[in-house]
Order: structure tokens, then C-alpha cells, then sequence
């Protein structure tokens, strides 16, 4: 069955507790950084920062939203990013049994870095900046062993980050999207083949341009490219 | 298989080194329990409360050589029913506030028309503000006001702060400032 | 507040105004969702739309400094309809007190008003006595000069018209939260109110808090679970620090500073007493000679009352209280008066209004000493922007602290709980703890004094340090012991003897003769043995009464008494039966309290509830104020009126103003309303968190809100560098436009909404800009001095 996580975005309010935990806990560094008109900071994903809170302010049927998304690896069922790595080099992306997290090994060195960042449906991987090293969340794998909730779950102050048996988080995901219906009638849950599930008030894309994955690309475009075709620009 | 420390520190870069796996599909959990034991070895656990705003989360810190280190890990205090374990950003990132290169290690003092700090000892800084305490203090002691009514004070020097110090020190520090004959005692509150 | 975090989840309704509680108690969110998932609806009235406002059902758009108009508003249609709890209002308030006929209320002005002085003669607004000393009351509510007619008069003139046209709120959105509000004025639902710096920093900031605390009355929102006025403390030991007095006008335990005008030890005692003839009154204030005997006790303990007295500084009877805070004292330091500076903890050269001001009047003290983490802007003032450090004269000396958690000693919450901290690691550097630097710097100054005497040398010498140490160093557990209160002697009470040299149990056991030590009798009972913090505490049992509440009594400890929520006493009928009994904070049964610790003791029905209060009554009508006993609207003192809806009276008048404050009154030169607040990633002037790249990363520099409308009018483009100017000074920031931000009319003329943040300043990030306290106003609160910072006026440019 493995572990999951149930991110309700309903409940988000951006406190970026997550983005700091994750580094805290990891000792990442912080990025030089400056405002250019959005509160989303560091700008992206990178390979210091593996969990990004990212913000958007839509109009939606004329109504202001302020969203916010929790973005990290997904810890994919089936994940594109081990059997392109794998190509390379066989050990360089593993899947844990117990828990199911996807996780880089110091072998990701051998892969080819773009190529691992565009096989990931949600555009996660990121190199480093003068190596040959990919980096992405490991789903606090030394945690999760010890019987400790993820960073980023742990640090969560409203319930919007919820971690646990994939049973259960399937359970909790399928409820609170009855209770949030009531209120945002377009709400709906993210990708379902992935660890890390998502429940949005309002149409994904409104979240971010990598908030869900399109079905698998049967034509020459990558996952990748299919979003980005798909998405609006992400703004603010 | 031992985990080494440079090993973890490989997990914190956020790719594990596959020097402990063998191939795809195996359990990590062994080879995890050392790392976290890794984490937390000979650390002392003591709680706090977060520094910040005043809903009084509190946290766990993790603190090397049994305690003799610097802390290694801040987290919330899973215990705890206001927060229950959980942290904003500025709670999540208290270690920062502690472990932290820009922090001054010894007094400093600008002299009048100085460009620059310069570093002291603190027995010098000690005295040298006492002597300029206790001149300003006697030079500008009041007995009695403009009206002929007992002050017992001193109108010229003024303290501010401070919401951030312990509650045991806040009091001892009014006391300090009260029997000095302060009556300008101001901090956050008043703004 | 009166009330706890936890407890905003057992909320019906919770209004958010003056605060943005997601982004600056982000914890508290987590009741306050939680509190939504049982069925609450949430409200936000604030100036932009912020991460609070994207979770409320209910918001409402409202001009900054138009908080009063707003919830006049809302007295007068919960009035006009008759929403409130009648019980409630006719029982536990004022509001069939029948006032003196000498108050008058004209054209925004109370009886008393002294124009020349700008002062008000308090007497004026008197209640009428009967006979026995005991205020006239009017239960049939017939007496035209009843408080709750005089009420109804007042705000009646606070149509949804008026309203509108000062807050810039629309009708609907109005009507919306009044109505979603006003529904908690029944017995078993209940509201609350969560505000903070919106609401203080303000010329009417204690008005404000005055109006929703009339609301909360009426509606029968106070004492009672998922109510109360909530105040968002906003420094982990603000509560702490001003229940230990760091504040011109209190000492420790919330007793008034002695003025000049008291020869004797028993006039202040006497002045600072309230006396109620009232038999069912309380009147907990009448224990103030216990508690102003002990803390004397605890500062000079072997001194007389009288003589320890006589070692207190006095302020002037004669000058207002404002001449003492710290707007003044800044004046005063600008204009060279002060001379020497401690600054503890604190960066007065960004975080106090009129920043500028203040730096230049620190190039005019001999000396500053700065107690810090971090190098910061106030240290380095004569260093800053504009400044040449070889024509400042000041000497500066810098001493760097540890950080909270490598000391210990307890800190206390906004929910009044005393929390203890352990300490982790040893201070880095070696540096020191703050009571280890004080008591160092205290005792190098006492030994001067006792080797070459000096100016009255008496409180210096007596000071009781020995409390205050342990093996030559300070020691908080002992200082501790000191702030419940041990006693000097043995003492009998009730039958029970108490030795000398042990802790007092609770301040019910304070003496008023000298035999008792109290550093701050709130706090007595925290620590009712040497060795036994309450505030240690780590246990989570509660009683099924308790636990429906998410109170956890035994979780560290809050004053008064452990209580938890304050004027509990207000959640019964006079039979002690909970008004709502599906979460009763406490109960009546089988002849006791069950529940929280209950406010005033006895029986029930034999007391007043709200026991602070001399006459046992929540105040509708607040005679002891500075600028009135009912809330009245005036504009901030930089608006872009010239003239408002509610009377010819433009502003607050006795508010603190200096004849020589710039200011910009409907000036096409600054055309933009301005505020400032904060961001969840830094806090206060950032002093602390921009020297932490985790937190830097996510907010590197100062920003300027603003909507896409002025943006435009003006050429600015999202993301491009502005310029803001006021009448005091400049910012430099970043332009962030957004639809979050829209304009107002405001009495039918269109006027933007600005806002930055005020965590930046020059000493780091290089680029990170600096204060917003560059733009705001040294314009003051006539009863605190708090500055008008959340209101004023601005510019904004292409920089």
C-alpha cells in the first residue's frame, strides 16, 4: 500500500511553513533572491529549493481567488523518471517498497539531467547548478522510516498537508472533496497515480501550470510540453 | 551496512547515496533508522517557546554532544496543544535565528565621531557605560519638580525594550530602571 | 484576550479586523479553520484582500482609519433591530445606568471638552448615585438618559449612508457581516472578535477596541467560549513585558505609576483604589493596596512601604500622561533634551513612527546602548542614510545577547499563558543572557555608587538583587519565585500559618502591611512552592467539560489564577446555569464551580461578573477614557478629508499632535491612503529574520502594493521600482500591483489604497530598501500614545 500524502489546497493559506521545513530539516541553502512583483520566492523549484509554495490570483467567474500551491515531487505509482534515469544508470533512481517514495541516489550524477526533468509529468527535478547532480523531495525518507511525518506535514499548521497510509489518505481526499463541493462546486482532486494528492477549490489550472498532468502524450510531445501548451502563465 | 556521516549528508542534499541499496524495490527502512539515528545521535532534546508573534508555539531543539554542541534541529513540539507540531515559516526557521554567522561575538563600541565599530571586552563595556550612567544620573537627578513636589527621578535618559526578554527579566530589568529613577521606561507595547 | 487560542474554534462567528491573522498568527488559523469545519462563518474587514481574506465567507473592503464608522454601523442595526441578548445587556452591563445630567454630546464634541488645553473634564460624563454611593439604575430602559438610550441616540446616526460613504464599504457587504455578526447575540451562540495593530495604531485606537467591546456586550459575546475580545499579541512576550510594566504610566500588575501630587505612601494608595458601595460589586481593584505593598516588598524589602515609596520616581501630576510616552520622548530627544539611550531589545530607527526623526534625535544623545542579536539599524544609526558619523557625537556601545532558547525563563502567550523555556544549546560566542548583562551592568553601577556615593544613591543600594542570583549568576528560577511572592514573615490567614520564607499560594493571600513579596500579583499563584512552575507544566488531562472546550488547564499555567477564559462568570444566569450549555466554560453543580476557574467566587447570582470594573458591569458607557465614553467617528489625522459625514469635528480631539508634525490633510501632493503591515516570513523590523536566508528568500525586499488602476494612471508596471513620499520621508520598493488592492469612495471621491511592509532597513539586505516608519506620522492615541501608523497619507512614483 505504501504512504501517501493528501494536500487540501482548500485549506492553504501560504504560511510557507512547508518551504522552510523542508529546508531546516535538510539543511538546504537559502537562494539569493529579489521581489520582481510576486510574493512566489525563491521563483521556482531549484536544486536547494524542493518545495515551493506558489501563488497565483485568478478571477474566476469575476471573483477574486489568491491560491496557493504546495509544489513538490509527486512520489509518482509509476514513476517516468526512474525509467528514463534508469536508462543511464540503473541505480540512480529507486523506489522505496515500504513507503513508495521515489528517491534520487548519488548515481542520478549518471543520468542525463534534462532528460530526467523532462520525463516528469509535473516538472519537478532540478539540476544542480555547476554539477551533474538532479535533486527533488525524497519524501523525508529518513523520517517516514521512523515513524515520523514528513517536514513539510509536520510543520503544517491548517490540515492542509496530510500525510499517511495510502488507504487512508485516499479516504480522507474522497470526503473532503464532498464537504468542499458545498462550497466551491468546481472543486476537484488532482492526478490519482501519484503519492501526493491534491483537492482544488477551482479548475487546477488556475493553480499553477504544473498542478496536474495531462493523460500520456500519444504524439511527439512530451508530458511536459503538453502542459506548458495547456496552462495559462502563472501570475503573482 | 553503517551509514556514514557524509553519507547523511548526501541525504540532506536531497539525493541518497545508493551505496546502501543494492537495486530497485527494496526497502529503505534499515539503512533510514541509522541515518535518523544519525540525526538525533547524542543530542539532548529541550523545548522551547517560538521568539515571535505571541501564540506561544512550542518546539522541540535538538542540541549536539548532549548538549554541549549547537542545536541541530528546531522543530514543533508535536505535544503541544496550540500548535500541535506545527510552525509558519519564521517558527520553522528559528535554528536560523540562533545558528547564524552575522551574530557579534563580543561587545562593541563606537566612540563620538567614529567611522567604524571597534571590538571591546565586556568588563570594559561594563564599566565605561556605568561611568556614563551614573554621571548622566547625577548630573540630571530631580528631588523636586518645578512645583516643589518629591521626583526622585532623572528625565534624561530613557529606556526602550523590551517585549522579547523573558518575563523574569523584563521585571528585573524595570526594577533596574525604576531604582535608577527612570520615568521614560517605554518598549513594543506603546507602539 | 480574555479568551484563548484554542478557544476560537468553539466560534460561531469570527470577525477579523484590524489584524490579518494568516499571515501574522498563522497558527492561530488552525482554529480558526477549525472553527469554519464545525459550521462558523468567518469574516475579514480589512483595507486588501490577504491570505486571511481568501478563507472567510463574509469580507468586507474598509478604508484604513474608518474602523469606528464601521462598527457604529453595526451598533446601531443590532440596536435598531433589537439583536441583542437582552439578559446579558439588562444583567452584566451598564446599560440601565442613568448617566448625570451634566453629559452632553454636540456636533462630534462630549461634555467638558477645554479647548484650549484639549482636554475633557471626565466629571462630566459621571453615572448618577443613589444614596447609598451605588450607580441609579433603569432597568425599564425608560430614563432618556439611560446608557442604553443614550446609546441608541449616539449611534443612530450611523446609517448604512454614513457609513458607506466613510468606509468606502458597499451596503451589501455591510448589511452582510452585520447581519452574519449580529446572529451570535443569542444565549447559546457566540462571536468573536480577533484584531490587533489595525486597530491600535490608529488616533482612535482605544475607541475602536471600546466599539467592538460594545458589540461583543450587547451581544452577550464576553466570558463566555468562542467569544471575547481578542487581542493578537503580536511579540512573544508583549503580555509578559507590560504585565512586568516596561511602560511609562504602569508597574508591574497594572498599577498606575505614583505621581508628584502624592506626598505620602497611602495618597497613592488611596488615588489608585476604586471603592464600590455596591454589595454585589466585586471590585477586585479594591485589593490594590496588597498588591502595590507587595511589589514594594519585592523590590525593597527592607525598606518601609513609605520609604520604598519615597525611592520611586514620580511623573508630574501636572502634565498629561502622553508628555511620558514615547512620541515624546522622541521630540524631546530631538530636540537634545535626552541624553543617554537603552535600547533592549529593540530598533526604535525603524520600528517607531516618523523613523527619520528618530535617527536624527539618537545623533543628539551623548550615548546609546543596544541589547541585540544582530548588528541592526538602531546601532548603527550614525552610520545609516544621510548620516555623517564624524559630526555625530553620540558613543554607541553594542551587546550582543543569546538568542530565547539558549537561556531559559517563561514568556507569556496572548492567552495570558506563562509558558517556561528551557535552554538548549549555551549562548554562542559566549555571549550573554539579557539578565546576566543587566544585572552585571546594575552591579558595576551599584559598586560606584557605594565607593564614591552620588546622586540619591537610596533605591540604588536597597534594590533587592540578592533575589535575583544565583552562584554569581542571574538566575530566572529564582526571580521567578520573587514575581509570585514568598513571604517575609510568618503570617496567620483564616486559621492557616504561613512561614516565613514561603512561596504565597495565591494573591488572594497578599498583604497589604509589608509581610508579603509580589513582584506581580498577577502572577502570584504561578509558583506556589520554590520548586513548583506551574507555567512547567506539560499535562494535557482535562475534565469532559474541559476538553469540549479545548481547554487544557493543566498545560503550563495562566493568569489570573489558571483562568482561561476572563469574566467566565458572564456565561451564567444568576443560577448558575450556562447560557449555552453545549460548550459552558462553567457550571453550577452539586454546590460548586465546575469547569474554569470561575471569576469573583461565591455563589451564583451573588455577584457582578465583570469584577475589574468598579461597579461589577460591562461598559457600554466608558467614562474613564480620554476622548469620550462612546466611540465617535473622526478621521485619522491625515486623510483625504477635509470635512466627513458625522460632524464638523475632523479628527479626534485630544489626540497627542506636535505643533511641528508635518502632515497632509487633503493634499494633492500625497493622494493615496497608506498603510503598513507585515508579512508571515519576517517580523517587526526584521531585525531578526532578514538576517535569516530561509526567511529572506521568500520576502528579499520591501514591496508597494497597489491596484492595476493606478498602476496604469501612473506608469508603473508589476515588478518595476517606485517611489513612496510623504511628508516625512521616502521608500524606495518594489511596485506590486495587484487586483487585491482597489480604490474607495469615500464621500463620493475616488481615492487609492496603498501599503508596504515594515520589515526592511538599510543595515541588510543591501538592496533590500528601507522602513515604511520613513513615511508615518509622529501623530498619537490620546489615552496609550500609540502612533496613527495604519493610516496616513502618501505619494507613489516611477523611481
Amino acid at each position: 500500500m505504501g504512504k501517501m500524502m493528501f494536500i487540501d489546497l482548500t485549506r492553504c493559506t501560504a504560511c510557507r511553513g512547508c518551504q522552510v521545513a523542508c529546508k531546516q530539516w535538510k539543511s538546504l541553502p537559502g537562494e539569493a533572491t529579489r521581489n520582481t512583483g510576486t510574493h512566489q520566492n525563491p521563483p521556482d523549484l531549484s536544486f536547494n529549493t524542493l518545495k515551493l509554495v506558489r501563488f497565483s490570483e485568478p478571477k474566476v467567474d469575476g471573483k477574486l481567488h489568491w491560491l496557493f500551491f504546495p509544489d513538490a515531487c509527486r512520489h509518482c505509482l509509476e514513476p517516468p523518471c526512474m525509467g528514463q534515469a534508469n536508462l543511464d544508470d540503473e541505480g540512480a533512481v529507486i523506489q522505496d517498497e515500504a513507503t513508495g517514495a521515489v528517491i534520487f541516489t548519488d548515481k542520478i550524477a549518471n543520468a542525463d539531467a534534462e532528460a530526467v526533468r523532462t520525463a516528469c509529468p509535473y516538472d519537478i527535478p532540478r539540476p544542480e547548478k555547476d554539477g551533474k547532480m538532479s535533486s527533488k523531495c525524497d519524501f523525508c525518507i529518513d523520517r517516514i522510516s521512523n515513524g515520523m511525518k514528513p517536514s513539510c506535514v509536520h510543520v503544517c499548521p491548517t490540515g492542509c498537508m496530510n500525510f499517511g497510509t495510502e488507504e487512508e489518505m485516499r479516504a480522507l481526499a474522497k470526503t473532503r472533496l464532498e464537504e468542499v463541493k458545498k462550497h466551491y462546486p468546481q472543486a476537484t482532486l488532482g492526478n490519482d497515480d501519484v503519492r501526493v494528492m491534491y483537492l482544488f477549490a477551482v479548475d487546477p489550472k488556475n493553480y499553477s501550470y504544473n498542478a496536474v498532468a495531462e493523460a500520456a502524450p500519444t504524439g511527439p510531445m512530451t508530458r511536459r510540453e503538453v502542459f506548458a501548451s495547456l496552462a495559462g502563465k502563472p501570475k503573482a | 551496512m553503517p551509514v556514514s556521516r557524509r553519507t547523511f549528508l548526501k541525504f540532506t542534499a536531497g539525493a541518497v547515496s545508493c551505496s546502501a541499496f543494492t537495486g530497485l524495490g527494496i526497502s529503505l527502512a534499515p539503512a533510514m533508522a541509522q541515518a535518523e539515528i544519525l540525526k538525533f545521535q547524542k543530542t539532548t532534546i529541550t523545548t522551547t517557546v517560538c521568539c515571535y508573534c505571541a501564540v506561544g508555539c512550542g518546539l522541540l531543539v535538538h542540541t549536539a554532544d548532549e548538549g554541549k554542541g549547537r542545536s541541530v534541529n528546531v522543530e514543533g513540539d508535536p505535544d503541544h496543544p496550540v500548535n500541535e507540531g506545527a510552525l509558519c515559516a519564521k517558527g520553522a526557521a528559528m535554528r536560523q535565528m540562533a545558528e547564524n554567522k552575522a551574530r557579534p561575538p563580543k561587545p562593541m563600541y563606537r566612540a563620538a565621531g567614529a567611522k567604524e565599530w571597534k571590538e571591546v571586552e565586556w568588563d570594559w563595556a561594563y564599566a565605561e557605560i556605568a561611568k556614563r550612567v551614573k554621571a548622566e544620573r547625577d548630573a540630571s537627578f530631580t528631588l523636586k519638580n518645578s512645583k516643589g513636589e518629591t521626583v526622585n527621578r532623572t528625565e534624561t535618559m530613557v529606556s526602550l525594550g523590551s517585549a522579547a526578554l523573558d518575563n523574569e527579566e523584563c521585571w528585573s530589568y524595570q526594577a533596574i530602571q525604576r531604582a535608577l529613577g527612570l520615568v521614560h521606561i517605554e518598549h513594543q507595547a506603546r507602539i | 484576550m480574555t479568551n484563548y487560542w484554542e478557544d476560537i474554534s468553539n466560534s460561531d462567528c469570527v470577525l477579523m479586523m484590524g489584524c490579518n491573522p494568516a499571515e501574522n498568527h498563522p497558527i492561530s488559523f488552525k482554529w480558526v479553520l477549525r472553527a469554519k469545519d464545525k459550521g462558523a462563518t468567518l469574516i475579514h474587514v480589512d483595507p486588501r484582500f490577504t491570505r486571511t481574506t481568501g478563507h472567510c465567507q463574509l469580507s468586507a473592503h474598509l478604508r484604513s482609519g474608518s474602523d469606528i464608522a464601521f462598527i457604529g454601523g453595526m451598533i446601531n442595526y443590532i440596536l435598531a433591530n433589537k439583536l441583542f441578548f437582552a439578559d446579558y445587556m439588562r444583567e452584566y452591563t451598564n446599560a440601565s445606568f442613568v448617566v448625570g445630567s451634566k453629559f452632553s454630546f454636540k456636533d462630534g464634541l462630549f461634555s467638558g471638552f477645554d479647548a484650549k488645553k484639549k482636554v475633557y473634564d471626565k466629571s462630566t460624563w459621571a453615572f448618577e448615585m443613589d444614596a447609598n454611593g451605588v450607580p441609579v439604575r433603569d432597568d425599564s430602559f425608560k430614563n432618556p438618559r439611560c446608557v442604553l438610550n443614550l446609546l441608541q441616540k449616539h449611534f443612530e446616526r450611523y446609517t448604512l449612508d454614513a457609513v458607506t460613504a466613510a468606509t468606502g464599504t458597499s451596503k451589501e457587504d455591510l448589511l452582510a457581516v452585520y447581519k452574519a455578526f449580529a446572529s451570535t447575540g443569542t444565549a447559546e451562540r457566540s462571536g468573536t472578535i480577533m484584531y490587533a495593530m489595525g486597530y491600535t495604531q490608529k488616533t482612535v485606537g482605544v475607541q475602536n477596541i471600546r466599539s467592538m467591546s460594545i458589540v461583543q456586550l450587547l451581544l452577550g459575546n464576553i466570558g463566555v467560549a468562542g467569544g471575547g475580545v481578542n487581542a493578537l499579541r503580536g511579540e512573544s512576550n508583549v503580555q509578559g513585558s507590560t504585565d512586568q510594566g516596561l511602560l511609562a504610566n504602569i508597574l508591574p500588575g497594572y498599577i498606575d505609576v505614583p505621581k508628584s501630587s502624592f506626598a505620602k505612601y497611602e495618597d497613592w494608595v488611596k488615588a489608585s483604589t476604586p471603592v464600590s458601595k455596591d454589595p454585589k460589586s466585586v471590585n477586585w481593584w479594591g485589593n490594590k493596596p496588597k498588591y502595590i505593598a507587595s511589589l514594594l516588598k519585592s523590590m525593597y524589602p527592607e525598606a518601609t512601604l513609605e520609604e520604598a515609596f519615597q525611592m520611586l520616581p514620580k511623573v508630574d501630576a501636572h502634565r498629561k500622561m502622553t508628555d511620558y510616552f514615547w512620541l515624546n520622548i522622541f521630540e524631546r530627544m530631538h530636540k537634545g533634551e535626552m541624553k543617554g539611550l537603552f535600547a533592549w531589545g529593540m530598533n526604535p530607527a525603524c520600528g517607531g513612527a516618523n523613523a527619520q526623526k528618530n535617527r536624527e534625535a539618537m545623533g543628539k544623545l551623548k550615548w546609546l546602548v543596544n541589547v541585540n542579536l544582530y548588528e541592526n539599524e538602531t546601532s548603527s544609526f550614525w552610520k545609516g542614510p544621510g548620516m555623517k558619523p564624524e559630526s555625530i557625537k553620540t558613543e554607541v556601545f553594542f551587546l550582543p545577547c543569546a538568542a530565547s532558547y539558549e537561556k531559559e525563563g517563561s514568556v507569556t502567550n496572548s492567552s495570558r499563558v506563562v509558558q517556561w523555556r528551557y535552554r538548549g544549546p549555551h549562548p554562542l560566542n559566549n555571549v550573554k543572557p539579557d539578565g546576566d548583562i543587566m544585572l552585571e551592568l546594575f552591579k558595576e553601577i551599584r559598586g560606584m555608587y557605594e565607593k564614591d556615593g552620588g546622586a540619591y544613591p537610596d533605591p540604588i543600594k536597597a534594590l533587592n538583587i540578592a533575589d535575583w542570583e544565583e552562584h554569581n549568576e542571574y538566575s530566572p528560577r529564582k526571580v521567578a519565585r520573587l514575581l509570585n511572592g514568598y513571604f517575609l514573615k510568618d503570617v496567620t490567614i483564616n486559621g492557616t500559618t504561613y512561614t516565613k520564607g514561603q512561596q504565597v499560594p495565591s494573591f488572594a493571600m497578599l498583604q497589604a502591611d509589608g509581610s508579603t513579596t509580589s513582584g506581580c500579583w498577577v502572577l502570584c499563584g504561578m509558583q506556589p512552592a520554590a520548586d513548583k512552575h506551574l507555567g512547567m507544566r506539560r499535562d494535557k488531562t482535562a475534565t469532559e467539560m474541559q476538553a469540549n472546550l479545548s481547554m487544557t488547564p493543566n498545560w503550563a499555567w495562566a493568569w489570573p489564577v489558571n483562568r482561561r477564559i476572563i469574566y467566565n462568570r458572564a456565561s451564567v444566569d444568576a443560577t448558575g446555569k450556562p447560557f449555552a450549555p453545549q460548550k459552558a466554560v462553567i457550571a453550577w453543580k452539586d454546590g460548586k464551580w465546575v469547569g474554569d476557574v470561575v471569576d469573583g467566587g461565591g455563589d451564583p447570582g451573588t455577584k457582578h461578573p465583570f469584577i475589574m470594573q468598579t461597579h461589577g458591569m460591562g461598559a457600554l458607557f466608558g467614562p474613564g477614557r480620554e476622548d469620550g465614553p462612546f466611540p465617535e467617528h473622526y478621521e485619522p489625522m491625515e486623510s483625504p478629508l477635509k470635512k466627513h459625514g458625522f460632524s464638523n469635528q475632523r479628527v479626534n480631539p485630544v489626540a497627542y499632535l506636535l505643533p511641528t508634525e508635518k502632515l497632509a490633510i487633503a493634499d494633492a501632493k500625497f493622494p493615496h491612503i497608506c498603510t503598513t503591515y507585515r508579512v508571515t516570513e519576517h517580523w517587526q523590523t526584521g531585525l531578526m529574520t532578514r538576517r535569516q536566508e530561509w526567511l529572506l528568500e521568500a520576502e528579499p525586499e520591501v514591496f508597494c502594493e497597489m491596484n492595476p488602476a493606478l498602476a496604469k494612471s501612473i506608469g508603473i508596471n508589476n515588478g518595476d521600482r517606485v517611489l513612496l513620499s510623504s511628508p516625512r520621508g521616502e521608500v524606495n520598493a518594489v511596485a506590486m500591483v495587484t487586483e487585491r488592492i482597489q480604490s474607495f469612495t469615500i464621500m463620493g471621491k475616488e481615492v487609492h489604497q496603498i501599503g508596504l511592509p515594515w520589515h526592511y532597513g538599510w543595515v541588510t539586505p543591501n538592496f533590500g530598501g528601507d522602513s515604511a516608519n520613513l513615511l508615518t506620522s509622529s501623530v498619537g492615541e490620546p489615552n496609550t500614545g500609540i502612533p496613527e501608523t495604519k493610516a496616513f497619507m502618501a505619494n507613489v512614483r516611477k523611481a
